[in-house]
């Protein structure tokens, strides 16, 4: 039903350069896992409300919404996590009260965040890792903050570890070190597009990833893909005596404009999949680049489908 | 104020800043744009302090060259120049630590939460970056100096950056903090003990002494931050600072495209033009006889397939060019220019060129 790697772990961490279209390949993802029978929660850490209108349903918030169910069971819940929210939560969680809590109110996170380097990722990977620890849900789709926001917030743990030796802060980072370095808890699926600094991106993350966190690397996914279109490789003129037509001379030139486009933008994308094999020899999801400026919930769908097939 | 096109706006602005959303080649048309006007003459030197250093790709600059102009030879004839430069936050904050913390630089230099705050902090960074900008633009050697900053939101932390340190600088906190005092005992205000217990409580005492340690010997250098935190302020505010909003013809791009604009319009900065990128070509069309035959299911076979992408084609310029209306209200008087995507990525100065003739161009 549905590829194996999607049950490797409970988390996956979905990360990608802005703009290639990591928030969509998540949601995609959901879909998926939804259709699987899988009870899924989609995470937003990097206030991308737009996720939850591209589910069909409304923005993001603190509070859980259940976007779509599907037969089987499965379905998609989502929310946003908020550093604020997570030291709450925190709070919460480790008993604190009194005047620590009042310290530590939203106004003074800033602050201790800012004499804490990483302690604001921390505590957003930190409530993903409780979420993890208390079987929140089957599949946890973590849409994390774009590349370059990406590998400081996954290597938070780290950085924390080096700076703070003892105390609860300590704690957390170990705890979320471990998560993430454990291939059964937690995977990240690395997105990109057949384009060469997004394919430049993504090779330094899966190398930052997996190298520095011991992060293990779900199939890369490579978005919005030129579907193989063989004919535009002929002349119009060819094309159109093999399908027993006689262009007029607009036609032609036409058809000339938008073959050229198409062979030269194929061109790109073959030589960027080329490099990206050569550099990350890793199994691949290609997602179809779809005709429109504007995906709706009926596009992920589509994106689903095409996510759902086993990476080769 | 009249329209001004985007050629005006290089030919007067002292300082440009590129924003927009990720993805939509902002670093390129940053590039673009000053090595345009380094051909009509002008000494320019274009800034990145996008981490992912896409400059860097397009112009040969490096890890070991940063934070230093890069002259990028033969890039234009005549009397203009065109010089790039990768930002490195954290050698500016050094040298600036340097610079101004006299006898206590080594020590802070060397302070654990210093380094974290220099190395990963994000607000450290933005700030760093301005500061980097006002060197360049007060040092004589450039007529432009044109910044790429990074994407979307955190575009607006970059500019809010100095108005932030000033706020910072101002919290009853670090008040606290940074008053003489011999030990930590002496530190009274319930604010700071409360915020001190809860770090100490969180991440240990050990930190906590570095903390303190870090902001008394921040506070030797308060008042030149303050000022330089007020000129850059006024700098990014000046009239011949101009912003361009860089966008793609996507929905979600457009949006957060909107919400820049929004921001900015809400700081007091000028913006001085918006470029759509990566707009898909209008293919000349078809004869109807031909679309038509395909609609019917009677042209098969090679053609089939070539007007089918046709179709495909002028249908997703049409989608956009209605998406990207959005953007052309939200220019008001600013300039518009549309760039279609390209056939090919522009990876070096002569692909540079040619993109910023389109940005320009008539």
């Amino acid at each position: 039903m549905q590829p194996d790697w999607i049950t490797a772990s409970r988390v996956v961490l979905v990360a990608g350069k802005g703009g290639v279209g990591s928030s969509t390949a998540a949601a995609a993802l959901a879909v998926l896992g939804a259709r699987s029978g899988l009870d899924v929660l989609l995470v937003a850490v990097d206030g991308k409300p737009g996720l939850g209108p591209l589910l069909g349903g409304s923005p993001l918030t603190a509070t859980e919404q259940v976007l779509r169910r599907k037969r089987g069971g499965g379905r998609v819940r989502a929310r946003s996590i908020t550093p604020q929210q997570a030291f709450a939560d925190y709070l919460d969680l480790k008993g604190f009260g009194g005047i620590l809590r009042r310290a530590a109110s939203a106004a003074s996170l800033d602050l201790v965040a800012a004499s804490t380097p990483g302690m604001e990722h921390l505590l957003v990977l930190g409530k993903i890792k409780e979420l993890d620890r208390t079987k929140a849900a089957d599949l946890i789709v973590v849409d994390a903050p774009p590349a370059g926001h990406a590998a400081p917030f996954l290597r938070s743990a780290r950085a924390l570890q080096e700076v703070v030796a003892n105390g609860p802060v300590r704690q957390q980072a170990d705890e979320v070190a471990e998560m993430l370095a454990d291939p059964s808890r937690a995977q990240a699926l690395l997105v990109t597009l057949p384009e060469e600094t997004p394919v430049n991106e993504l090779i330094e993350l899966a190398g930052e990833v997996e190298l520095d966190l011991g992060l293990a690397l779900a199939p890369l996914v490579i978005n919005s893909c030129w579907a193989q279109r063989p004919a535009l490789s002929l002349a119009a003129v060819t094309a159109a005596r093999r399908s027993e037509v006689v262009l007029t001379a607009a036609d032609k030139r036409a058809l000339q404009f938008t073959n050229r486009f198409g062979n030269a933008r194929m061109a790109v994308q073959h030589e960027q999949l080329a490099r990206l094999a050569a550099a990350l020899p890793l199994p691949r999801i290609v997602l179809p680049r779809l005709p429109t400026p504007r995906l709706l919930p009926e596009h992920l769908e589509l994106l689903a489908d095409a996510m759902g097939v086993v990476p080769s | 104020m009249s329209a001004e096109s985007l050629q005006e706006v290089l030919a007067s602005a002292r300082l440009l800043v590129t924003c927009g959303p990720g993805g939509v080649g902002k670093t390129t048309t940053a590039a673009a744009l000053g090595l345009s006007a380094a051909a009509a003459g002008r000494r320019v030197v274009v800034v990145t302090i996008d981490p992912a250093r896409r400059l860097a790709d397009a112009l040969g600059v490096d890890a070991a060259s940063s934070n230093q102009p890069h002259l990028v030879a033969d890039a234009v004839k005549g009397p203009g120049s065109f010089s790039a430069l990768m930002l490195d936050a954290e050698r500016t904050f050094d040298d600036l630590i340097r610079e101004r913390a006299g006898a206590a630089a080594e020590q802070l230099l060397n302070n654990r939460v210093y380094r974290g705050i220099a190395g990963s902090m994000a607000g450290a960074q933005e700030y760093m970056a301005i500061e980097r900008l006002h060197q360049l633009h007060h040092s004589g050697e450039f007529d432009l100096v044109v910044i790429d900053t990074p994407p979307s939101r955190h575009a607006i932390d970059v500019l809010k950056a100095p108005d932030r340190l000033v706020l910072f600088l101002s919290h009853p906190i670090y008040r606290a903090l940074t008053m003489p005092s011999r030990s930590l005992a002496r530190i009274t205000n319930a604010a700071s003990n409360a915020f001190l217990w809860t770090v100490k409580r969180l991440a240990g005492p050990k930190i906590v002494e570095e903390i303190v340690e870090f902001f008394r010997s921040l506070s030797g250098m308060e008042a030149g931050l303050r000022t330089r935190a007020a000129e850059m302020s006024a700098l990014l505010r000046d009239e011949q600072t101009a912003f361009v909003l860089v966008s793609s013809p996507r929905a979600e791009a457009i949006d957060e495209a909107t919400f820049l604009a929004e921001a900015l319009a809400e700081g007091g900065f000028h913006l001085g033009g918006v470029v759509i990128n990566m707009v898909h070509p209008q293919p000349p069309p078809l004869s109807v006889a031909l679309v038509g035959a395909l609609a019917d299911g009677t042209l098969v076979g090679p053609l089939a397939e070539q007007v089918g992408y046709h179709a495909e084609l002028a249908a997703l310029a049409d989608a956009e060019r209605v998406e990207l209306q959005t953007l052309v209200a939200l220019a008001g008087d600013a300039a518009v220019r549309e760039v279609p995507l390209l056939d090919h990525d522009v990876h070096d100065v002569a692909a540079l060129h040619e993109l910023g003739s389109l940005l320009i161009g008539d």
